[in-house]
Parts: C-alpha cells; sequence; structure tokens
C-alpha cells in the first residue's frame, strides 16, 4: 500500500471510532459514569466467620495520585490526572507552602522515594503496586508489593503506644464502623512525604483512614489529613481502591533498595 | 581513609550482626569445653522423645499452625561451627540433618566459590588480608529469601486459600496460595522467590521457585544457585513447637538434595519475652523493623571497604564441544 493509500485507511479508521464514539457517548447516560460511586447501589459486604465485614483480597489505585494528590497536567513520564484532594486545596501554613514547593523543585534528590525508602501513609497506598489485604480478628494486615512493605493495624483494644514514636509507616489502630475500617494513624517521623509533587508532613500528622466496600470490587478509601504544623486545617482526600481480579493476579516484588544497591555497587 | 580509619570501619562492620539484630552474645569464659549448641541433631532427638501431637483445625479444616514462631538457626554458619569464632559465634552444631554428616553436598567448583565467599569475609578467623574481601553477607542490606528467613521467625497466618508469613524483620513477608496456580515464568525472579503450598495431612509442604540466587544460607558464605527448587515441610510436633524442615533441590550446585531441620517455639510460650508476654499487651505486636532506612552508613562503609554486590553463582560453562 502506498503512502496515500495507508493515510487514507487511516482517517477512515479515525472517522469509524469518531462514529462509534458519537454513537455509544448518546446511548449510555453519561452522569452516571461521573457519579459512579455515589450513584452505587448500597453495598453489603459478606462477613467472615468472625463476623467481620469482608475486605480482603488484592486492591490498587487507578488514579495519578502517586505523582501529585491535586490536579496535575502532564509532562514527560508524568500522566495528567485529576487529584484526590477534596476540593483540591491543600491548606498548607504560608511558610509551610514555601517548603512544599522548595520539595518540589528538588524532588530529585530530595523525595524520600528516591532513597526507596518506606513510603509513609497514606502514600503507601497511592503507589502504583498493589497491596493485599489478610483480615485476623484483632488485625488487619496490609501487605504492599512496593519495598515488601507491611503494615498490621491493631484491633486487640491495646491503644496507640505512650509518647511519640518516630515510625516511617506510623502507629495504626483500627476499628469498624458499620461496614467500615477506620485506621487511626500516628507516631510518624518527618522524613516521609505524601507524593512525588513534594507534598509533606510534620512529626505531628494524625492521619485517620476509612475504607468502605461499595460493590464487590471497589473500596471508598476515604483520608482526613491533620498536622497543625504544617496545615491551618484538617483536609481530606478521597479516592477508590480496585479490586484486582485479573487471572494469575498475585503479589510479586518490587524491592527498590535492593534494585538501587545493586546499581550503586556494580557501577563502574 | 587512615589506617586507623579502615580498622575502626572493619570493627564497625563485623560487629554489625550483633548490634542490627540483637543477637545474643557468648562469653568464651563460659562456655564449657567441647560444648556446642544445639543444631538439628539435637533437634531431632527431641523431636524423637516427644508424644504423637494432633493439631486443632482451624475453621476451614486446615491443621492450625497460626502464631509467632521464633527463628531456627543462628544466621552463622549453617553448617557445624567447630570453634569460637567471635562472641556471636559459639561452637555449634550443623543445621543439615541430610547428608549425616552435617556437610552441605556442594559440586566442586561450588565448593571452591564457597571457600572463597567465606575468605573473602574478612573475618578475622577467616581471613586477616583485608585485600581479599569479596562479598559481604548479603542480608547486610535488609534483604532475605528462601529458606534463610525462617532463621527470623515470624508470624503465620492462615487462611482459608493461602498461608502468610510476616516477618518482624525488615518486614519482609510471604504470601503462599493454598493451590498449584500456574507460577510465572523463570523470566520472574525475586528475593523470596515463588511459594506454592498445600496440605499433606498435619503437615503444611511449601514449594518455592523462581529464586534470584542473590542471598547466602548463612553468614558465612554458604548459598544455593539461582534455579534451587526449596520444598519446605512445616507441622506442629508440641502445641509450642514448630517442626521445620527445608530440603535444597539443586543439581548445578550440589551433587544430591541436602535438608535442614530445626524447630520454631511460639513466642510468649516460655521462650523470650516470657512473663513479659503477660505483663506488656504490647509484647505480641510486630513494631515497626525499618532496617534500610537506617542502613546508608553502613551500605556506605561496606562498599568502601571493597566489598562487591553478590550476584547469583552458578557452574562454570564449559568452554569448546565435549
Amino acid at each position: 500500500m502506498n503512502h496515500a493509500g495507508s493515510v487514507r485507511v487511516f482517517r477512515c479508521a479515525l472517522f469509524a471510532l469518531f462514529a462509534i464514539f458519537v454513537v455509544t457517548s448518546a446511548l449510555v447516560p453519561r452522569v452516571a459514569y461521573a457519579q459512579a460511586p455515589a450513584n452505587m447501589p448500597p453495598y453489603t459486604p459478606p462477613k467472615l466467620a468472625n463476623g467481620q465485614p469482608d475486605i480482603s483480597g488484592i486492591w490498587q489505585v487507578l488514579n495519578t495520585a502517586a505523582w501529585d494528590l491535586q490536579d496535575h497536567g502532564a509532562r514527560l513520564g508524568v500522566p495528567a490526572g485529576r487529584g484526590v484532594v477534596v476540593d483540591n486545596e491543600i491548606p498548607y501554613k504560608p511558610e509551610a507552602l514555601a517548603k512544599k514547593k522548595e520539595n518540589e523543585a528538588n524532588r530529585a534528590t530530595r523525595d524520600p522515594e528516591s532513597k526507596c525508602y518506606l513510603s509513609g501513609v497514606p502514600r503507601i497506598t497511592f503507589m502504583p503496586f498493589p497491596f493485599q489485604i489478610v483480615q485476623q480478628a484483632d488485625k488487619v494486615n496490609i501487605l504492599y508489593e512496593y519495598n515488601h512493605t507491611i503494615r498490621q493495624i491493631y484491633m486487640n483494644g491495646n491503644p496507640h503506644p505512650a509518647g511519640h514514636i518516630d515510625w516511617w509507616m506510623g502507629d495504626s489502630r483500627g476499628r469498624w464502623e458499620g461496614n467500615t475500617l477506620v485506621v487511626d494513624v500516628v507516631d510518624f517521623g518527618e522524613e516521609t512525604w505524601f507524593d512525588r509533587a513534594g507534598n509533606y508532613h510534620s512529626d505531628a500528622l494524625h492521619v485517620v483512614e476509612r475504607y468502605t466496600p461499595i460493590s464487590p470490587y471497589h473500596i471508598r478509601y476515604e483520608v482526613t489529613i491533620e498536622d497543625p504544623k504544617v496545615f491551618s486545617r484538617p483536609w481530606n482526600l478521597s479516592a477508590i481502591l480496585y479490586r484486582r481480579i485479573d487471572p494469575h493476579v498475585e503479589l510479586l516484588e518490587y524491592e527498590c533498595y535492593a534494585y538501587q544497591l545493586e546499581n550503586e555497587f556494580t557501577k563502574k | 581513609m587512615t589506617l586507623r580509619g579502615h580498622v575502626c570501619a572493619l570493627a564497625l562492620v563485623l560487629t554489625l550482626p550483633a548490634l542490627a539484630t540483637a543477637q545474643a552474645i557468648f562469653n568464651p569464659k563460659d562456655w564449657p569445653e567441647g560444648k556446642r549448641g544445639p543444631g538439628a541433631k539435637s533437634w531431632i532427638a527431641e523431636r524423637g522423645k516427644l508424644p504423637p501431637f494432633t493439631p486443632s483445625r482451624t475453621p476451614d479444616g486446615q491443621p492450625d499452625l497460626q502464631g509467632r514462631w521464633g527463628g531456627t538457626w543462628s544466621g552463622d554458619d549453617i553448617e557445624e561451627i567447630p570453634i569460637f569464632l567471635d562472641v556471636t559465634t559459639p561452637p555449634w552444631e550443623s543445621w543439615v540433618a541430610d547428608p549425616a554428616d552435617g556437610k552441605l553436598p556442594y559440586q566442586p567448583w561450588a565448593l571452591a566459590e564457597r571457600i572463597a565467599h567465606r575468605e573473602g569475609l574478612g573475618r578475622e578467623v577467616w581471613s586477616k588480608d583485608p585485600s581479599k574481601r569479596l562479598y559481604y553477607d548479603p542480608q547486610a542490606f535488609c534483604m532475605k529469601s528462601v529458606p534463610r528467613y525462617s532463621q527470623r521467625g515470624y508470624e503465620l497466618v492462615q487462611t482459608k486459600d493461602a498461608v502468610l508469613m510476616m516477618l518482624n524483620w525488615g518486614h519482609i513477608y510471604r504470601i503462599i496460595p493454598l493451590d498449584s496456580a500456574a507460577r510465572p515464568s523463570s523470566a520472574v525472579r525475586m528475593w523470596m522467590g515463588s511459594a506454592r503450598g498445600h496440605f499433606e495431612g498435619d503437615t503444611l509442604v511449601i514449594e518455592t521457585t523462581n529464586l534470584n540466587g542473590k542471598m547466602w544460607l548463612d553468614s558465612a558464605g554458604n548459598f544455593i544457585g539461582p534455579n534451587a527448587k526449596v520444598t519446605e515441610r512445616i507441622r506442629l510436633a508440641a502445641p509450642n513447637v514448630l517442626d521445620y524442615q527445608a530440603t535444597v533441590d539443586d543439581p548445578e550446585t550440589f551433587t544430591r538434595p541436602f535438608t535442614l531441620n530445626a524447630p520454631q517455639r511460639r513466642q510468649g510460650a516460655g521462650g523470650r519475652g516470657g512473663a513479659n508476654a503477660v505483663r506488656d499487651p504490647y509484647e505480641a505486636e510486630s513494631w515497626e523493623h525499618a532496617c534500610h532506612e537506617g542502613n546508608g552508613e553502613h551500605e556506605k562503609e561496606i562498599e568502601e571497604l571493597g566489598f562487591k554486590w553478590y550476584l547469583p553463582r552458578s557452574a562454570p560453562k564449559k568452554s569448546g564441544p565435549q
């Protein structure tokens, strides 16, 4: 086929695709897509033998919050995305906003992800890797493929331990409110960020996560962030976790620091 | 770096295993002449005296192996340690039950490698010559593999279709599907490998492949190749004792399969933590062990001391037509 011929075929295909798009757009109620989670029928998850709602399985986000929690345009290597921050505003104190911008400008060296450190919460949820929830009577375990991270969310009646402790993933204590798993997380260090755009926190960070199953395949993931040293008021994130139902899906490995160290030791 | 600096740095690196992992410290003066710490032989003798035991069942009908289990071997040398190497390494029986002599049945090329690994560690009793430094124990970089993970102890959780093992050390975990679902192809190489499990009576049997061959069996240079298949058999020998066995099939590296045997004892059941397990409500929780995040200085030192990154070993290629 000559060049002009292939262009004609290409144009023809484009037109056909466009026609299909127009027809299907007219047939499918668009509003239902845009507001799908809110419009989904009420859902009651199955219960485990111990009476807890069953949220076990392999989950993953399908958004671009790993790059930036807020709305952002695309650039090389970064897909555009609508953010996960409710109303898109992170209420930084003025001096803290300056530091956020500085972080972003120096992301290549300052982002803890560049050193393969543990991601913190909720950043670990938004990493583009699957994670698996395994429930026990007195705790919920979340195993993340990224850096073989483990979170153990205790529901054994113990409160957060005394005193401030600097932990990368914080101290997680959970409870059920109806079908929602509510996780209270404190005891963070200052080293973790929220995303690759330099959004950050202090050791006063207090995170409350809410995991609500809204279908057999979706969990609504809502987070409240509180940190009076950095933000002028608490703020909220809202995203959807998707159940991975691909055949053969299982957690594999992404051993970030092992790959990094191997590169470091073997470069010559 | 000055010579003095080198000596200090080396001393620091050599004490790392003990400091980083709260390993037991032994005083040679308190160690009776001829004594060996208990390894496979002692465990098999102990196991032989245990009365028959039938474990309770989970609601899914599996033998209930759940709980927090202490580690197996010390991590130093899985073969016999005949002499006091240092305060972390007293004389100890081999963890190898088969072959009966407790030695790993290396192919000749692999034994030469093992000897080179050990010489190259620069541990004083093994080599006083720093120019011979080769590899540092790969575990110093906060990684594990199979079967070495079992040395550290873990929490075992069972669900209807999987067994989960969570180490507190370095937040290492394994998720072992209880089915024979197709494994990823051999292009997928993982530190913890690809595991598939099933129950044979009261015994959990786990077969692991797709390993990457980048981890040693111990801190003394013993190793398996990247194409090893590891078959673990785990059962409750008594209410508070797991009977752990790992058989390694790796004909590229060994002349025959070999088997490790060790007990894993329930934590908070008279072992470490003992009474505290009752007094301290947090004793049964696994608190964060962020290994790599605090390891930067050690990693730099290991590199500055001239140690190389350990890559998987396989038999030298035969040259020319045979």
